[in-house]
């Protein structure tokens, strides 16, 4: 597997060619790619019994050998991928590499390519600023693709913005695909102020969706490099903090350590695939990661 | 306060260093936009408190330490009054003269006064300085004192720190004297004399000032503590008392109170380390009282060692007095009856015998053995078989006897002369011409012809003329026991007495008492290391009334113990701390004195061969000294009868405080001082130490 530096995976040309590239990395660590071409696949043969529909008869195994057998298929519609992206302010935060959101974009970018590439419906929901919410709906055409990375390079050129919790997203994601389920995954930092985007994420759970969270963070938020006085200003709002950072260093990692382990144990624990995703860790790692960890879901754990 | 750099003081500025610092540091803070805020948020509200705190602290530090470093290089100063002497530091010669007598064991506030003055010591030997010449001279009766002055002041450290109070009273005239003495020989300019004393009265001599004009400078330290009032035992006596039974005896102790106050002592007799009685007295300040215990030595026991207490004071060490208390040795008497009787009152020694005897009880205190006159032969060995032998007996009377023989009478004088004691009484069948031509070398006196008053009286008249004894010698031993004027012999009347003739070669010769009519009564004389008693009338009842008067035993008794030469049983008077007490060798061969702290003397070998006496100095410590006897024999055994008593000399016992004009003034040697009393307290040190502490305070915070 070759892997890019995230910087310098930035500087290359426009999001499309980005999301090839990290797909290709990706896909080239692979022995054999964990997701396949169609969204129907033959499951195993039923004997025919009367109320089955006739256009599923076997009929080549009625010539060999002479008795009615019905086709049965594990799955019957196509994919649908709901990516999730928390376009908030705090998402802008870069402590010396990408900015979370380029990092975030750029991965729901490859993996809008890999969708499309197996001909399902992929689309997205961008959050943070509550008076401007990006919705680009599902589909599966190559087009759509162009629309969908196009949406999400002008998100991620924009900035983030506002302070709106992708709690909300999701429940609006979750009225969308009342009647179907749907693949979500989400990108985001978690950072919640009333600590509502767990529950939310926890919920599409219990609806049956299969749900990906890719928490974003930067090396800086996990290792705290600070020193000298230093004034803290908020991303998403006016609070301002002067201080000592070699005085509570100790008592923030203490508290980010808590965090991450509350984010991880209670997704783990609503069974919600959860990657932990520093943005100075190489893109396809990251993507081949979640696609690691989606393959051994198995297929009964695959979006229907 | 003063500064002795005030321009340094510009400094105190700089306390606003840290406090900019502080404010630009605030301006200057990098500005990071932050995604976490909430964490840092939650963090600082969580230790907000603790970090403003510490942040303030901080300045508050950095800012005291830079205004204490100003302050210090501004060396600021404060004077105070002096405590204590001032004493010069550098090249002098110095005497620290420091009272250890008994009463330095003085407790004030529970901690013995000789500590306190070994610490003021010590303070002015460090405050003199390395280059000063020292010595310590000790201020109690008969110390040791050091023969000059010394740089080694580790040594004399060692010498203050091992001060402890003496047995003897201060004598502090002639340790000022002594200090004067090694002062004097000293080249340096300046010298001086530190007295720690508790300035008793008594000992100083005002009459005996310790130098003169040219004497060095002294300084008193006031040491002494602002009252020091004590009580003590200051004598103890014992005598027989035979009311108390045939073993009893009395004890005087004598209380004085040495204070301004009246007290109420309570006082405890113990013999042989066992409390026998108690007792109480009240004394006015300043007054001294005699308490009379009566008691009985254990059976078994001549002798033993008693003990006056009071409770404890602040000066427990003359709270105690010992005495050696001994019943009386027996005295053995030879009665030679001159005219023997069968009628027992009617023979010349029944009345001498029963005083001698009273009741024929052993615990008399004499023996008696009765001879006759011819009996005497029987000194003479190569006469009679059975040899008389003198030396059993302490006193010969001879009542009545007619003049003995040259040789008996030789023998008789040469046993007086090595010690023995004998009493001649005339009689009847005295022949005052033969007692001349014989008898002289046992009398002081020849006798004459003898006079009866009443002759050719009526028998009415008879007792009129008697003769009566008028004047005695009311100190004399013999007569202790009568008052001046006592009826108890006064009333006796004497029909016949024996006048005397001339003197003889006798010594001393002394007239003890004599009669209305002037004539000698008894008279007293030495004969070598013996004593006669000649008596003028007779010892029956033949001349005269007395051996029925009351007055007769009692002057029998002390007639034969001073003729024995055993008189008092006991006084505490006779050693003091420090002198010297002679010890009789007898057939010992070896002589070891115990102390009361086990230490004492040997004498063996050269130190007692070919002596009657030894001379024991070793009495440093008031109580009991045991002597123990190893004779010719090798037989080792406690000789009690020579046990003795030290106690402390009694007038060490007031504290009373010396007039001012008892001490010596300072000498024209004294250097020249400076009278301020204040002194300058420099504070710049304390600074010091001050930033240092706060430079470590600083580090701690800065590392929490």
């Amino acid at each position: 597997m070759i892997k890019i530096d995230p910087i310098q995976l930035a500087r290359l040309g426009s999001l499309p060619i980005k999301a090839r590239v990290i797909v290709e990395g990706a896909l080239s660590g692979m022995h054999r790619a964990s997701v396949h071409g169609s969204s129907v696949e033959f499951a195993e043969h039923k004997e025919y019994s009367p109320g089955d529909e006739l256009r599923h008869v076997d009929w080549k195994a009625y010539a060999k050998v002479d008795r009615y057998y019905v086709k049965q298929f594990e799955q019957e519609s196509q994919l649908v991928v709901y990516l999730v992206l928390d376009a908030s302010a705090s998402m802008s935060f870069a402590g010396g590499g990408l900015r979370k959101l380029e990092y975030g974009g750029y991965l729901l970018a490859a993996l809008a390519h890999l969708v499309i590439n197996q001909q399902d419906k992929v689309g997205l929901v961008a959050c943070g600023d509550r008076k401007l919410e990006t919705v680009v709906p599902p589909r599966a055409r190559t087009n759509h693709l162009h629309d969908l990375l196009g949406v999400l390079d002008a998100l991620i050129a924009k900035g983030g913005g506002g302070d709106e919790s992708i709690a909300a997203a999701l429940q609006r994601i979750a009225e969308m695909t009342r009647r179907r389920r749907a693949l979500i995954v989400i990108a985001s930092d978690l950072f919640d102020a009333e600590d509502q985007t767990l529950e939310a994420i926890a919920q599409l759970r219990a609806q049956r969706h299969d749900v990906s969270v890719l928490h974003v963070l930067d090396p800086h938020e996990r290792t705290f490099p600070y020193d000298g006085l230093t004034q803290f200003e908020s991303l998403e709002t006016s609070h301002k903090l002067l201080v000592n950072p070699v005085a509570i260093k100790k008592d923030y990692l203490e508290r980010m350590e808590a965090f991450l382990a509350r984010c991880s144990t209670q997704l783990a624990a609503a069974g919600v695939d959860y990657h932990l995703a520093m943005t100075d860790q190489p893109l396809e790692t990251t993507l081949l990661e979640l696609l690691v960890a989606r393959s051994r879901l198995g297929p009964g754990r695959r979006a229907s | 306060m003063g500064f002795l750099a005030p321009f340094m003081l510009v400094g105190v500025i700089g306390l606003a260093v840290p406090i900019a610092i502080h404010l630009i540091g605030r301006r200057r803070a990098k500005i990071v936009k932050f995604a976490a805020l909430d964490f840092l948020l939650a963090t600082k509200r969580r230790t907000a408190r603790r970090l403003r705190l510490r942040e303030r602290l901080l300045l508050l530090v950095r800012a005291l330490a830079c205004a204490v470093v100003a302050l210090a290089l501004a060396k600021p100063y404060t004077s105070c009054e002096r405590k204590g002497p001032q004493v010069t530091r550098g090249p002098q010669a110095a005497v620290l003269v420091v009272d250890d007598s008994f009463a330095s064991g003085y407790l004030v506030d529970g901690k013995a006064w000789i500590k306190r003055a070994g610490d003021e010591a010590r303070r002015i030997l460090t405050q003199l300085g390395p280059e000063a010449e020292v010595a310590i001279v000790r201020a109690s009766e008969g110390a040791d004192h050091p023969t000059e002055l010394t740089r080694d002041h580790l040594r004399l450290r060692d010498q203050l720190l091992a001060l402890e109070p003496s047995s003897r009273p201060a004598d502090t005239t002639r340790a000022l004297a002594r200090a004067a003495q090694l002062l004097a020989a000293s080249s340096h300019a300046r010298k001086t004399v530190y007295l720690m004393s508790l300035l008793a009265n008594t000992g100083f001599r005002p009459d005996d000032p310790p130098w003169g004009k040219e004497g060095p400078a002294i300084v008193v330290l006031d040491l002494r503590p602002p009252k020091t009032p004590n009580l003590a035992v200051t004598a103890l006596r014992v005598d027989a008392e035979p009311s108390a039974g045939s073993r009893g005896v009395a004890f005087d102790a004598e209380v004085g109170n040495f204070s301004d106050a009246p007290a109420k002592v309570e006082l405890s007799l113990a013999i042989a380390d066992r409390v026998v009685a108690r007792g109480n007295l009240e004394l006015r300040p300043g007054e001294r009282k005699t308490k009379r215990f009566l008691a009985a030595l254990p059976a078994g026991v001549r002798s033993t060692d008693a003990q006056v207490s009071l409770a404890g004071d602040a000066l427990s060490l003359d709270d105690r007095r010992w005495v050696r208390a001994s019943l009386r040795d027996q005295v053995r008497v030879l009665l030679v009856d001159g005219d023997p009787k069968t009628v027992r009152r009617d023979d010349e020694v029944f009345y001498v015998e029963a005083a001698l005897r009273p009741g024929d009880r052993d615990d008399s205190g004499t023996s008696v053995r009765v001879i006759q006159a011819e009996e005497l032969s029987a000194l003479d060995p190569a006469k009679s078989k059975t040899a008389l032998d003198l030396n059993e007996f302490d006193v010969v009377v001879l009542a009545n006897v007619a003049a003995l023989p040259v040789d008996r009478v030789a023998a008789l004088a040469a046993w007086v002369r090595a010690g023995g004691g004998i009493l001649v009484a005339p009689g009847d069948r005295v022949d005052p011409a033969a007692y001349d031509r014989t008898m002289l070398p046992l009398l002081p006196q020849s006798l004459s012809d003898p006079i009866d008053t009443t002759w050719g009286a009526s028998p009415e008249d008879r007792d009129s003329r008697a003769l009566h004894l008028v004047k005695w010698e009311a100190d004399h031993p013999i007569f202790a026991p009568f008052s001046k004027d006592g009826t108890e012999l006064a009333a006796a009347k004497f029909f016949k007495i024996s006048l005397l003739g001339p003197t003889t070669a006798t010594q001393d010769r002394k007239v003890l008492a004599r009669f209305t009519n002037g004539a000698a009564a008894l008279v007293e004389a030495s004969i070598g290391a013996g004593r006669t008693l000649l008596f003028t009338s007779t010892l029956d009842r033949d001349w005269n009334d007395l051996p029925i008067q009351t007055g007769f035993l009692p002057l029998m008794q002390q007639a034969m113990r001073h003729l024995a030469r055993k008189h008092a049983v006991g006084t505490d008077s006779d050693h003091v701390v420090g002198s010297s007490v002679v010890l009789p060798t007898g057939d010992l061969k070896r002589i070891e004195v115990r102390g009361p702290d086990g230490l004492g003397a040997v004498f063996e070998g050269d130190r007692i061969a070919g002596r009657s006496l030894v001379r024991f100095g070793k009495t440093d410590r008031p109580g009991i000294y045991k002597v123990i006897g190893t004779d010719q024999t090798n037989n080792t055994h406690e000789r009690d009868e020579l046990d003795f008593v030290v106690n402390l000399d009694p007038h060490g016992s007031d504290l009373t405080p010396a007039p001012a004009t008892a001490l010596p003034a300072s000498g024209s040697s004294a250097g020249t001082e400076t009278s301020d009393n204040t002194r300058r307290v420099e504070l710049w040190h304390a600074l010091a130490a001050a930033v240092l502490l706060l430079l470590l305070a600083e580090g701690v915070l800065v590392q929490r």
